[in-house]
């Protein structure tokens, strides 16, 4: 049987302070499955792709990329990823094809090939007019597809990326999906983190969600949706707050605003939005959600 | 250990040589590089870090000192270390912080490259302006009159210390909380070594604190040793023996406190 792209089992991470970043996180991403992790600032979804990606020992516990214990053999298991960090910067002055065929060899392509796949790669992500461009000359947008360009290089497997949309455009979050779609029907495995529940809506195949350090839910969207015990909302202005109702139909809410005597609601399905925040708000499991307070 | 094995035709899981002595190689060349393209645009800073503090400070002091063969040799000696130490010093400081507190580092922990790898590209680097100070100032002292005899002992006692104090540099470096921290730390770090090592005058001429300092000193080592091998002198071998020695403890220490994979 073939090893999972990663396996993530008992992960602790204690910092020196004593705080607790990640507790007990077990969780398996298939290959060829794209699985985005959620999550508050601080909630340690950074901590967990640190760990992962072999930046950051962990306390306890044990990751596995590929079957490689990332922990004892960091190297062979780098060897095996793509990697964006949330917060990185370049080489001051070195351009963007400089960065790409350098670190294409730092990623044990051989020099002549990796001054091709820089190239290829400077076509493919639109960067042909900006090749000889300081890499700290780009915007924001292009910087983010140099950081996809680097972490492509070598044609990983698996992709990790941390937040890779923080700070994009419409237009170029949309062309990132696009590349990490298309990257993903080549057969990658991709780990993501994000605050974006569309994203994790439009890409993911499942979702993690994270809160406090612990992993309080993994599944499929649609899964999660049905954990949550209600598939439509009604949301409304009462007393200056938003309230929300939450059934299993649109009819029994409506019968419930109206006997509240509330004229101007909105009636919707439940989203990911709603099972993140239920799980978030400290509530524990979804089914104990109280029905009022968005 | 279970090997990784194929997912797919299209994007097998191939683990690219991740180890192995031509890697390291390798690697440390493309890190050599990733600094010194850029540093290319600026050659001329690198050409008058080079020349700009040792050449006036050999003249200042060949104009004060007595006309006597073995005292100029001992003032190129101490102009080479402590130009050459100094240089080092500052450049690695600033090179390391500079990386680590920029985010720029961050992309190579992501790499399969070695902690070593990076930093003798690092180092190699950061070592121009240092090798390039060396033909400068023998040159000119031989302009001014220096009678030099060269020995074998000159290019493995600079490189010694260059180890030496790279490696005392970074080990320092590495507890600086932030990026003026860390350059703080560099520049007195250098200053101290460089001025506080008996390295213009023997360890029978210096006074008690620097006699103190030099007994552990790098650079006091290494000004005995190239001052014999500026005087044809080969017996180094006891210099090059301690200068090894602190170049080793150094080196050990600064690439255990080297911030890499955190804790």
């Amino acid at each position: 049987m073939l090893a999972a792209a990663i396996e993530v089992r008992n992960l602790n991470k204690r910092y020196r302070n004593g705080t607790w970043a990640n507790r007990d996180i077990t969780l398996t991403v298939e290959r060829g499955e794209l699985l985005a992790i959620l999550g508050p600032n601080g909630a340690g979804k950074t901590t967990l792709v640190r760990q992962i990606t072999t930046e950051l020992v962990p306390s306890s516990g044990e990751v596995r990329v590929f079957g490689l214990d990332a922990v004892s053999r960091p190297n062979e298991a780098k060897a095996l990823m793509g990697v964006i960090p949330q917060e990185t910067n370049f080489y001051w002055g070195l351009s963007v094809r400089h960065h790409l065929r350098i670190l294409g060899k730092l990623r044990g392509l051989p020099a002549k090939t990796a001054s091709r796949r820089a190239a290829e790669l400077i076509s493919d992500l639109g960067l042909d007019e900006h090749k000889d461009k300081p890499a700290e000359q780009l915007s924001g947008g292009l910087r983010r597809r140099l950081l996809v360009g680097i972490a492509v290089l070598a044609d990983p497997a698996l992709l990790v990326l941390d937040e890779p949309s923080v700070g994009l455009d419409p237009e170029s979050r949309r062309d990132l999906w696009d590349l990490l779609r298309d990257y993903r029907r080549r057969g990658a495995t991709v780990l993501l983190t994000t605050h974006s529940m569309e994203e994790a809506e439009a890409l993911s195949d499942r979702v993690g969600i994270i809160h406090d350090g612990a992993l309080l839910a993994l599944d499929t969207i649609a899964n999660l949706r049905a954990a949550h015990g209600f598939d439509f909302k009604i949301s409304y202005l009462a007393g200056g707050r938003t309230q929300v109702l939450y059934g299993a139909s649109d009819t029994e809410l409506l019968q419930q605003v109206q006997s509240l005597g509330v004229r101007e609601y909105a009636v919707s399905r439940t989203t990911l939005e709603d099972v993140y925040l239920g799980l978030t708000n400290g509530q524990g499991r979804l089914n104990e959600r109280p029905t009022t307070d968005a | 250990m279970p090997e990784p094995s194929d997912s797919g035709p299209d994007l097998p899981v191939r683990p690219f040589a991740a180890g192995g002595f031509l890697k390291f190689i390798a690697d440390t060349v493309s890190v050599f590089e990733l600094n010194f393209l850029p540093a290319l645009k600026l050659w001329y800073v690198t050409i008058l870090l080079a020349a700009a503090f040792p050449l006036p400070w050999f003249y200042v002091t060949r104009a004060i000192a007595p006309d006597d063969p073995q005292v100029l040799r001992r003032l190129l000696t101490g102009t080479l270390v402590f130009g050459v130490a100094f240089s080092i010093g500052t450049i690695v400081g600033q090179t390391f912080v500079g990386q680590r507190f920029s985010g720029t580092l961050r992309l190579l922990i992501t790499m399969p490259v070695s902690k070593g790898a990076y930093f003798l590209g690092s180092l190699a680097h950061a070592s121009i302006s240092g090798a390039l100070t060396v033909p400068i100032l023998l040159a000119f002292a031989l302009v001014a009159g220096v009678d030099i005899n060269l020995e074998w002992g000159l290019a493995p006692a600079l490189l010694l210390t260059v180890l030496a104090v790279s490696g005392l540099t970074l080990f320092v470096v590495s507890f600086a909380p932030s990026m003026q921290a860390g350059n703080l730390l560099t520049g007195v770090l250098s200053l101290i070594l460089a001025a506080l090592s008996p390295v213009y005058f023997t360890m029978d001429q210096a006074p008690l604190l620097m006699k103190l300092i030099g007994y552990i000193s790098p650079l006091r080592y290494a000004a005995d040793a190239i001052e014999k091998s500026l005087s044809g002198r080969a017996d180094v071998w006891a210099e090059m023996a301690v200068l090894s020695a602190i170049a080793f403890v150094a080196l050990s220490l600064g690439l255990w406190r080297m911030p890499w994979r955190e804790k």
